[in-house]
This record gives C-alpha cells, sequence and structure tokens, in this order.
C-alpha cells in the first residue's frame, strides 16, 4: 500500500496530504486502538441493526428467554426441594422403644451405651407418662384416654443421627441395627425410608431438567442460527463488497457473531427477571405454607452467581448458533 | 506490474472464456480493454480480484504468483487493488463517508487516520461536501465518483475499472476518466474496460482489443511510455 512517488510537477493539495499519510507506518498501539474500535462499532451497529426491527428481535429475543428460563425454573424448583429435603433429614430422628419390663437402672444404663454409639449427636429420654401427656395434648383423645387401665405407651429414646447426605443414611442404618441388638430395646422405629426415597426422585428430577435442558439448548441454537441465517441473506450484497475491497473472513462474520451473542444474551436477562418474578411470586405462597407447618422454610431465588451463569450459558448459546450459521452460509456468499 | 501468461479460462460446461491470454501492463501504465460484450473483458478482470481462478496459465502482479495464493491471503491481496463497478456497489445504508471508509475499516486503520484519508479521496473526486448524504441521494455521476473514492482510498498500486461510464453521459465520462488518469499519473498501474471506443479514442492511451477470449490487439505499440 505504498504510493510511488509523483512525477508531475502539478500536485493538489490533496495527492500531498495523501502521500504524506501514507509514509508513516502505523504502530503496533494503532492498529491495536484500532480493531478495538471497530469491535467497539460492530458491536454498537449490531445493536442499531437489532432496533431497527423491534418486533423481530424482541419475538427471537423472548423465544430464547423462554427456552432459558423452563430449564433454569425447574432447576431452581428441583434446589428448593432438595433443600426442603435437607432440613427435614436433619430433624429425622430414630424412636427407640423401651421394653416395659425395663428397670430405671437398666433405662440409665441403656442411655449412657446409646450416647456412646457412633454417629448419634443427641439423646432424649421421654417417660411413658411423659408420653402419655403428649398425646393427650396432640390427639384429642384425652378424654377417651381416661378410660384405659393402664398407660399402653412405652417409654422412649428420641435418638438424633449424625445425617448428611447418602452416606449418613445409610450410616444410620448401620446405626439402628446396632441400637436393636441393645438389651431392653423394644423396637426401633426410623422413618428413613421416605429420605431415600426423596433422594431418588430428587435424582430422576436432575437427570429429566438435564435433557429438558439440552433438548431446550439445542432449541435456542436453532432460533439464533435461523436469525442469524436471515441476517445473512438480508446482508448478501454487504458481504459482497466488503469481501471486495478486502474484508476477510473474520471480519465479516463479527458482526453476526455479535448479533448472536446478543441475542443470547438479552434472552438470558429476560429468562432471568421471569425466574425472579415467579419466586417473588411463588415465594408469597411458600411462605403461607411453610407457616402453617411452623417452618422457617424461604423459598430460595436463582442468587446473583445463578443469574450470571444464566447469562453467561445465555450469551455463549447464542455465540455457538451464530457460529454454525455463518458456518454454513458465509462461505457460499462470494463475488461473482 | 500486471502479466498474464497464456492464461485460459474455462467454464464448467464447456465455456472458454479466456484462451491463451498474453499480455503485460508495466507499473504506472494506463490501458484500457474494449471488445464486444461476452468477448471476456469481465473474466479479465474477475481473475485479477481472484473472484476467478484460471483454468490453466500463469497471472503474475508484480511478479508473485495469484495461482499460489491460498484463500486467506485473498483479502491481503485485494487490498492492494481498488475497484471501480459498473453499478458502482454502494451500500445504501450508511453515508457516503462511510462506504468510502470501507477499505481501510476493513484494514483496521485508526480512526483518524480514516478520517484523514476519506476526506483526502473524497476531496479528490469533488464530492467532499457529500460526505454525510446518503448515496442513494447522489445523482449517477456522483455515484461513480464516490465508488471511485473507495477504489482509491487505500491507495492500491493497482487500479481496475469495470465500465466505469457504463450509465453516464459523454461530459461525465470524460471527466471520470481524466480523474483516472490523474491517479495513472502519479503512478498508479490503471486497467479500464469499456465499451466508450469514441472516449477512450481521444484520450491517447493504450488500447487492448479482446474478442471470443483471445487478445487480437494488445496495443502495446501504442503505449507511449
Amino acid at each position: 500500500m505504498m504510493v510511488p512517488t509523483m512525477t508531475t510537477t502539478e500536485k493538489s493539495s490533496r495527492e500531498t496530504q495523501q502521500r504524506g499519510a501514507t509514509g508513516q507506518k502505523f504502530r503496533l498501539g494503532d492498529r491495536w486502538r484500532g480493531y478495538r474500535a471497530h469491535h467497539r462499532a460492530t458491536l454498537s451497529s449490531s445493536v442499531r441493526k437489532m432496533l431497527r426491527e423491534p418486533v423481530q428481535t424482541l419475538l427471537t429475543v423472548l423465544v430464547i428467554a423462554i427456552a432459558l428460563a423452563l430449564p433454569s425454573a425447574m432447576l431452581l424448583a428441583l434446589n428448593n426441594v432438595q433443600k426442603i429435603g435437607g432440613d427435614l433429614e436433619s430433624s429425622s430422628q430414630i424412636t427407640v422403644f423401651l421394653a416395659k419390663s425395663a428397670s430405671s437402672t437398666a433405662i440409665d444404663g441403656l442411655a449412657l451405651q446409646l450416647e456412646d454409639l457412633e454417629g448419634v449427636i443427641s439423646v432424649t429420654y421421654v417417660s411413658a407418662e411423659q408420653a402419655l401427656e403428649e398425646f393427650k395434648a396432640l390427639s384429642g383423645f384425652g378424654t377417651a384416654l381416661r378410660y384405659l387401665d393402664e398407660n399402653p405407651l412405652p417409654a422412649v429414646f428420641l435418638v438424633q443421627p449424625l445425617l448428611s447426605g447418602e452416606a449418613g443414611v445409610s450410616q444410620a442404618g448401620k446405626l439402628i441395627t446396632g441400637i436393636e441388638e441393645l438389651e431392653s430395646v423394644e423396637d426401633v422405629q426410623v422413618d428413613m425410608l421416605w429420605i431415600q426415597r426423596l433422594n431418588a426422585i430428587t435424582q430422576i428430577g436432575e437427570k429429566l431438567v438435564l435433557a429438558i435442558s439440552i433438548a431446550l439448548g439445542i432449541g435456542v441454537l436453532l432460533i439464533v442460527g435461523n436469525t442469524i441465517r436471515l441476517a445473512i441473506q438480508g446482508r448478501q450484497e454487504e458481504i459482497i463488497v466488503v469481501k471486495l475491497v478486502g474484508g476477510t473472513d473474520a471480519y465479516v462474520r463479527r458482526p453476526f457473531l455479535y448479533t448472536g451473542t446478543l441475542l443470547g444474551l438479552f434472552g438470558a436477562i429476560i429468562a432471568s427477571l421471569i425466574l425472579i418474578a415467579c419466586v417473588i411470586w411463588v415465594g408469597r405462597s411458600v411462605e403461607v405454607l411453610a407457616s402453617l407447618y411452623q417452618s422457617q422454610f424461604e423459598l430460595v431465588g436463582p442468587g446473583l452467581s445463578g443469574i450470571l451463569a444464566l447469562c453467561a450459558i445465555g450469551a455463549m448459546t447464542g455465540l455457538v448458533g451464530a457460529w454454525v450459521a455463518v458456518m454454513q452460509h458465509l462461505r457460499k456468499i462470494e463475488p461473482k | 506490474m500486471i502479466r498474464f501468461d497464456n492464461l485460459s479460462k474455462r467454464y464448467p460446461g464447456g465455456l472458454e472464456a479466456l484462451s491463451n491470454v498474453n499480455f503485460e501492463l508495466d507499473a504506472g501504465e494506463m490501458a484500457f480493454l474494449t471488445g464486444p460484450s461476452g468477448a471476456g473483458k469481465s473474466t479479465l478482470l474477475k481473475l485479477l480480484m481472484l473472484m476467478e481462478r484460471p483454468t490453466s496459465g500463469t497471472l503474475l502482479i508484480n511478479g508473485k504468483n495469484l495461482n499460489r495464493l491460498s484463500r486467506s491471503a485473498i483479502p491481503t491481496y485485494r487490498r492492494q487493488i481498488g475497484v471501480v463497478f459498473q453499478n458502482h456497489q454502494l451500500l445504501t445504508d450508511r453515508t457516503v463517508f462511510d462506504n468510502v471508509a470501507l477499505p481501510l475499516q476493513i484494514s483496521g486503520y485508526p480512526a483518524s487516520e480514516t478520517g484523514r484519508r476519506v476526506r483526502a479521496a473524497l476531496d479528490g473526486v469533488g464530492l467532499l461536501d457529500k460526505e454525510t448524504h446518503n448515496p442513494l441521494t447522489l445523482s449517477g455521476g456522483e455515484q461513480q465518483r464516490v465508488g471511485i473514492a473507495r477504489a482509491v482510498v487505500h491507495k492500491p498500486k493497482i487500479l481496475i475499472a469495470d465500465e466505469p461510464t457504463g450509465n453516464l453521459d459523454p461530459k461525465l465520462s470524460a471527466e471520470i476518466m481524466a480523474m483516472f488518469r490523474r491517479f495513472q499519473s502519479v503512478g498508479v498501474t490503471v486497467l479500464i474496460a469499456t465499451h466508450d471506443i469514441n472516449l477512450i479514442n481521444t484520450m491517447d492511451e493504450r488500447i487492448m482489443h479482446i474478442e471470443n477470449g483471445m487478445i487480437t490487439d494488445d496495443g502495446a505499440h501504442h503505449d507511449h511510455h
């Protein structure tokens, strides 16, 4: 890109100026600034082009938003269910029913034995009398119970086991067999099975969410890909001119990649808003329900990290969708 | 600067657009390429632009064999060439300034440098006052001049034009030709395909005649360089 030395004596000021400009080579910093300026310009022109067709853009973004919000909402619901499971798991107790014949010394000995067992956090003794009082108060059978000659309830130990995750459940199983072997123990009851069931159900839920996420993720790829394909067709003329004046494939590709990324990002932002709105809306009802169960349970939202992750996923999916479309269609457009 | 060596171009289907074309254009030389429609003028220019590849023979630009140029090297090669199209190929979604700036933006020129050069190029074609206009609002002659400004803004060594005066009246055509001559006078190699025999006969420059894909007169003896 050099201009040969001028031979004519007649020089316009423009030509002198032009030659002066070519004499200097750009420094790397200038190139880098130019490159960055080009990226900025491409980004803002992508936004302008999207705003020029607001309805089309909005529809695309909304479809992407729904496709992203659905699996995110399911994941969030699953997280909350797991949290409930966790809360209940830690409050589940082993009830040790004592033999009617057990003497008070035997009971004291048993208490010590139970406390010494591995995986036991605390042991609470409830005497037969206490149990009866509690039953009278809670069951509403108070008057009917008066007709009984003797207290039908046994004394119990409430054993709080250390439970954490799946390992905790199997450990608790060992603990139970250990307790059953102790003297004066009539029966051991524990509601562990439903915890195992809940774990199994949430595992199925996780797989389901993953499958739906993949399906809808492919959907987003196709939506973005199709939008970019139409954009490429609409700008065929421009692409040809750019290629004719020396635009590289990367240069031609760039605006479409930006558009795809932006579509994905905007979709993710709207999906986040949908998600937050749902959490607030459902959260109120959950609060009411929780208060009926005297529970402190609160619905967990996506959180800032969740929203950022969703935006990153949306932008990445948009970029990949645009990339696929660009790879398929851009090479075919060559100046003829 | 430009050398066609026994070059042929055959399209699928057997049509031989160019057969055994030989000619050479020196640096800073100006030449016209004439001939009836379909004689191979466009094909010849397309080969120069690497829009087409020759079937056989070699095309040397500044001593470099274009056949050996890979696809990824095409953009860099095209940046050394300025092209003026018959239908201008201006983009109607942007201003005159942005149209002319396109080759510089593509090459990654900084904005200040781009502005300077674009204004210099627009000044050269007498359209400095139209830089903020949309090309659609300009006359045919003005559009063609914007096309020329875009073709020379990055100071190419070679300037190619395909029927640059195709739709213009004689007076405007003469103005456009005068512009090309100015570029030649600063050392640019200029090759112009045109039907406009009357106009080029008045210009005393090399005239190459092509017919049925063959150069029937390479005009070298008219060369006054």
